[in-house]
Formats: structure tokens, sequence, C-alpha cells
């Protein structure tokens, strides 16, 4: 800090009293308007949203105030797990999320292992742009792309037919038993490119005098992946793998809405878009309130537990 | 970037992995392109066709048939309208109001700085949930209005944090000698610290205009009447017609047009209109998102 800006403007270094904030109201007015509308923006539209769960706990009619509203207490909690659906969907996300945390995981590794062994630089450019493309187009471009392989006359039976591992067209799609795979296929192969960005980054940084060393030892090209890369970006690994346990109540929703449908429903249905489901088109607004509550709840803590882990780990916190 | 070295011999085994290797590239970049590849085939295929099968890696019986419908629908060009204006106003309104957030928490000297940057941070661990924001947009009235696009986007917390850091990494005297010549602190902020900004403002105007031009679920919960359809919500409802329209075949009749075309055709035709921009632009940003990704890991 020099000269001038401490003759302008209040000075930090000593402890601020109530006083110098008054004082910075009117010095630095500016600065304390900008913020005031930032302010205004995000009371009404981050805070005043979590306050607004005060709905699970009450008899919500839409136009009602609390004061009009009765309390039930934890009623519509209790009515969640009183009902045949919680297993089906707490079956449905974690199943769903732990494919996710495992092969879907496990794939932008290898892949970024496999990138870092091309010696073309062309290639592996054009390799690595093509690897997320998928990235940049919506769920809903991916949905139709998989109506057109995956339908009755889509080219994935017609091929199956003609290697006579079918006899009749299957329709993928309506299948409850094949949801989660293909639900998982189709994370891997949006993400997987997008993904793997962070682990290249990682083995890019990994220092270069370490293989050199490898070879003088008499490692192997695999001995160096092994022994060199693989532990100099095990740190990225961990932390998100942590951050993904963190994660793990939310199975992703825009997927399984655009995929999904009556026939897969006992499969595909997991806590996000039965919320959607109950609140959004049925209307019963606290029961979906205390439902996806309930999931914060969960998941804040879960996230906490990660961050334990983290720390004990890898001595890395998000927080 | 690490390249492998190339200090050990080459041996048998090595060169044999690099073979494999190679043949796997190939195959990998064949399952991102082909599903994009088969839909844009099927696009240009006269639709009666694409029906009995055997349909590759060329179209058999090409026609424009499918793109000449799907872009005399007035919906597709409506909702390509709305979609451009939506990336364009909600991408530059966020920079705008998200920058200048940023550079306020960034000045050392302002008192209310900390305070401004945990109000923000907050919000980036805890949310309101589906169901209360949905209410509460219920009742400001921003339901079916073009307004819930950009005005819940306005600021974001986590391009704050990366804005801001790089802010933090501009030398000083820049923005300290024009305030010492008198210059109001908005006047700062578009002369001195937007123009210097620029690489990070491209690299995050790429990543929330594509959120944008990609987002349909909020389209589906707050526009729901179909007065600002987007076009990804227009391509959507195409997908379940088909859906509909695959176990109702007289239903399917109905809605075709012209003989030759199916509901396949035309889907595939309006998913290219709806893919292809983004497809064309994303290879020649890349450097600003990949960027964008790793200071992201660096500040995260």
């Amino acid at each position: 800090m020099n000269k001038s800006e401490q003759s302008k403007t209040l000075i930090t270094k000593k402890k601020k009293t109530f006083k110098d904030l008054l004082k910075s109201f009117r010095v630095q007015k500016e600065l304390w308007i900008i913020c005031l509308i930032a302010l205004v923006w995000v009371v009404v539209f981050c805070y005043i949203p979590m306050l607004g769960n005060w709905i699970a706990f009450f008899s919500y009619t839409p136009g009602k105030t609390m004061a009009d509203s009765t309390f039930v207490g934890l009623k519509y909690f209790k009515r969640f797990f009183s009902l045949p659906d919680v297993w089906r969907i707490l079956r449905n996300t974690l199943a769903i999320s732990t494919l996710n945390l495992t092969i879907g995981f496990a794939v932008p590794i290898a892949f970024a292992l496999l990138l870092n062994e091309l010696r073309n630089g062309f290639f592996k450019r054009f390799i690595q742009t093509i690897s997320y493309m998928p990235h940049f187009v919506s769920w809903v471009v991916v949905a139709s792309l998989m109506f057109t392989l995956l339908g009755s006359d889509g080219i994935i039976n017609e091929g199956l037919i003609k290697i006579g591992l079918l006899k009749e067209a299957v329709p993928f799609l309506n299948k409850a038993g094949l949801f989660w795979g293909i639900l998982t296929s189709a994370n891997i192969w949006k993400g997987m490119g997008w993904s793997a960005i962070i682990y290249i980054s990682a083995i890019a940084g990994v220092d270069g005098e370490l293989y050199d060393a490898g070879s003088v030892d008499g490692l192997g090209r695999f001995g160096k992946v092994w022994h060199i890369t693989l532990p100099g970006i095990a740190n990225t690994i961990i932390l998100l793998f942590i951050l993904g346990i963190g994660n793990i109540l939310s199975a992703g929703f825009e997927q399984q809405l655009l995929l999904g449908n009556t026939m897969t429903q006992e499969t595909y249905e997991v806590i996000d878009t039965y919320v959607y489901r109950y609140g959004v088109q049925m209307g019963n607004y606290s029961f979906a309130t205390a439902v996806g509550l309930m999931k914060s709840v969960f998941g804040f803590g879960l996230v906490l537990l990660a961050n334990k882990l983290s720390k004990k780990f890898t001595d890395m916190q998000l927080f | 970037m690490f390249g492998p070295k190339t200090f050990y011999k080459k041996s048998v085994g090595s060169k044999v992995f690099d073979w494999f290797n190679f043949i796997f590239m190939i195959v990998f970049a064949f399952i991102m392109i082909y599903p994009f590849w088969n839909q844009l085939v099927v696009s240009f295929n006269e639709g009666v066709d694409t029906m009995y099968g055997n349909l590759y890696f060329w179209p058999r019986k090409f026609t424009f048939e499918n793109y000449q419908y799907v872009f005399k629908r007035q919906n597709l060009l409506k909702g390509a309208v709305i979609s451009v204006l939506r990336c364009v106003v909600a991408t530059s309104t966020s920079l705008f109001c998200t920058g200048l957030l940023a550079y306020v928490t960034s000045i050392r000297y302002f008192v209310g700085r900390k305070f401004m940057r945990l109000v923000f941070i907050i919000t980036m661990y805890f949310s309101g949930g589906l169901i209360p924001t949905y209410l509460l947009y219920t009742g400001l009235g921003l339901m079916e209005t073009f307004t819930v696009y950009w005005l819940p986007g306005l600021f974001g917390a986590y391009n704050m944090l990366l804005i801001g850091s790089y802010i933090q990494g501009l030398p000083d005297s820049l923005p300290e000698s024009a305030r010492i010549d008198g210059a109001s602190e908005m006047k700062i902020y578009f002369k001195i610290i937007i123009p210097l900004c620029k690489p990070v403002f491209a690299a995050l105007a790429v990543m929330v205009a594509v959120g944008h031009w990609n987002s349909w679920f909020d389209v589906l919960l707050y526009n729901s009447s179909g007065k600002w359809d987007t076009l990804q919500v227009y391509l959507r409802k195409i997908l379940l017609q088909a859906e509909q329209a695959a176990k109702l075949q007289a239903e399917q009749k109905m809605y075709e047009a012209m003989k030759n075309l199916t509901t396949t055709s035309i889907r595939a035709a309006t998913t290219m209109v709806v893919s292809l921009p983004i497809l064309f632009v994303y290879p020649f940003f890349q450097k600003y998102f990949v960027g964008g990704i790793t200071i992201g890991a660096v500040k995260g």
C-alpha cells in the first residue's frame, strides 16, 4: 500500500471501528451503492429462497403467508418415508451416482493417461478437441441422438440383428432394466473429455525430471505411468473423488427427464425428478420442499464429511 | 505440455502399445463423432427411405426436404431468435454486473470488501432448492417473462472469485493513478478494468453463453406457456411428439405434412439446427474455456 492510497482513503491496518464504517459510507459512497444493488439482488434471489424452505414444516397453499398456514412439524418428512416410493427413489439415486462415481470416474483418468502417451502433438490435440465436443451440446440434443441410435429402427438394433445377437428389434429406451446402463454410458460419452481436462493439466504439472530419473533407474513405459504419473496426480484424483462423494445425492435430473419414460420410471426416478414431479407438476409444494430440504441437509453433511476426509488423506480441503 | 520422453529405447512392447493406443484413439474419435454424423445423414435423407434402415455413412436419397420443412415452422425461427437474444442479454448483463462486483470486492482498502465476499461465497454452498425458488419467481411475477432468463443469473459467486483473482493479479498502480486524477469508480471499471480483463471475460463469456444456449429445464419451469420457448425446448417438444408417435402410428400420419417426412427425419434436422452453431464455434474458443477451467482448478 503506498502513501497516496493511505492519504486518500481509510487505513485498514488499524482495527476497524464502527466509526470507520460510518466514515466509509461517506467516503466510499459509490462503492457502497454498487454493493447495495448486489446485496438486494443476493437477498432476493439467494437468501429468500433459503428461508422459503419454511413451507416444508407448514401446510402451505399458494398465496398464503406463514401466519395463515398451520404448522405441521415433520409431517411431510415422515410421510416421505412412509411411502412405498422412497426405497425405489433412494435406490435409483444411489445406484446412478455410484455408477457415475466408479466407472464414470475412472474412464476420464484412463483417457487422460492414454492421451498423454500419444507422441504426435497434432493428433493429440485433435483427439482432445473431439473428446469434449459432446460437452457443448445440451442434454436435449444428446437425448435426440440417442433416440435415433437406440430406437427400434436405429443403427444399434440393426447392427445387433445383423451379427445375430438379436432376433428382433428391442426398444432399448423402454426397458427399465437397461436404463442405468444406458444413462451411465450417456454420462460418460458426454462428460469424459471434459472431465479429463483437469487430469491432463495435472499430468502436465508433473515434474519432467522425475521421468528422466525414472529412465535412469530403468523404469519402462508402464512403470513410469504407475510410479511417476499416477502418484503425481493422486491428490487431484482423491480430491475429485471426495467431491463426488459429497454430491452423491445428486444423480443428475436432465438426463433422466429426457431419456426416461413411463415404462422406465421404475429405474429412472431419482430424488430431484421426484421433487420436480411432486412439486411443480402436482402442486404438492410442502411435501416436495420437505424432500428437497432433506436432500440438501444430507448432502451438506456429506460435503462436510468429505471435506474432513480430504483433509485427512490429502492435506487439502475445500473450505 | 509434457509428452512421453524419448529417452528410453523403443522396445517392441512399447511400439505395439503405441499402435494399440493409436487405434484405440481412432475408435474413440469415431464413437464421439458418429452419433452426430448419423443424425446428419438422417437429416439429409428422405424420411420414408430412412425407415428401411441400412443407412450408415452417407444419405441414400439426398434431400433438403427435412430442412425446408423445419425452417418453415414459425416456432423454430422464433425459438432461434429467443435463444440468441437470451444468450446475448444474459451473458452481457451477468458479466458486467459480476465483473463490477468482483472489482469492488478486490479494492483492498474498501471496508465492505470481506463482508460482500462472504455474503456471496455462502451462496455457493447453500441454495434454496427447486420449490422455494419456483414459488418466489411466481410471487415476483417472473413467470412467463423474458426477464427470468437473465435476472436470476445477474451475479455469480464463482465467477466473481474468478474475475476477482484476475483483477488482483493486475498492477494496483493503474486504478490508483486514475483515482488520484479524480476518476469515479464506475469510470475506472469501464476504462481500465474491463479492457485489462478481456481474457477472463472472454473465457467466462463462452462458458456462460453456452450454458444459456443449452439451458432448457428453466424454460420448462418458468416459461411453460410456450411464449418464450427457446430452441432447446422446441427440440424437446419434437422429441416428446416422436415418443408418442412411435406408439401411435395413426397420429404420426396426421402429424406429417408431407408424405416423405417422418418424425425421425424432422427431429434429426431440428437437432442439427440446434447443435451445429455450437459445434462450429467451440473449437475456436478452446483456449478460452480450457483456460477458464484451469483458473477454476487453481482457485478451488
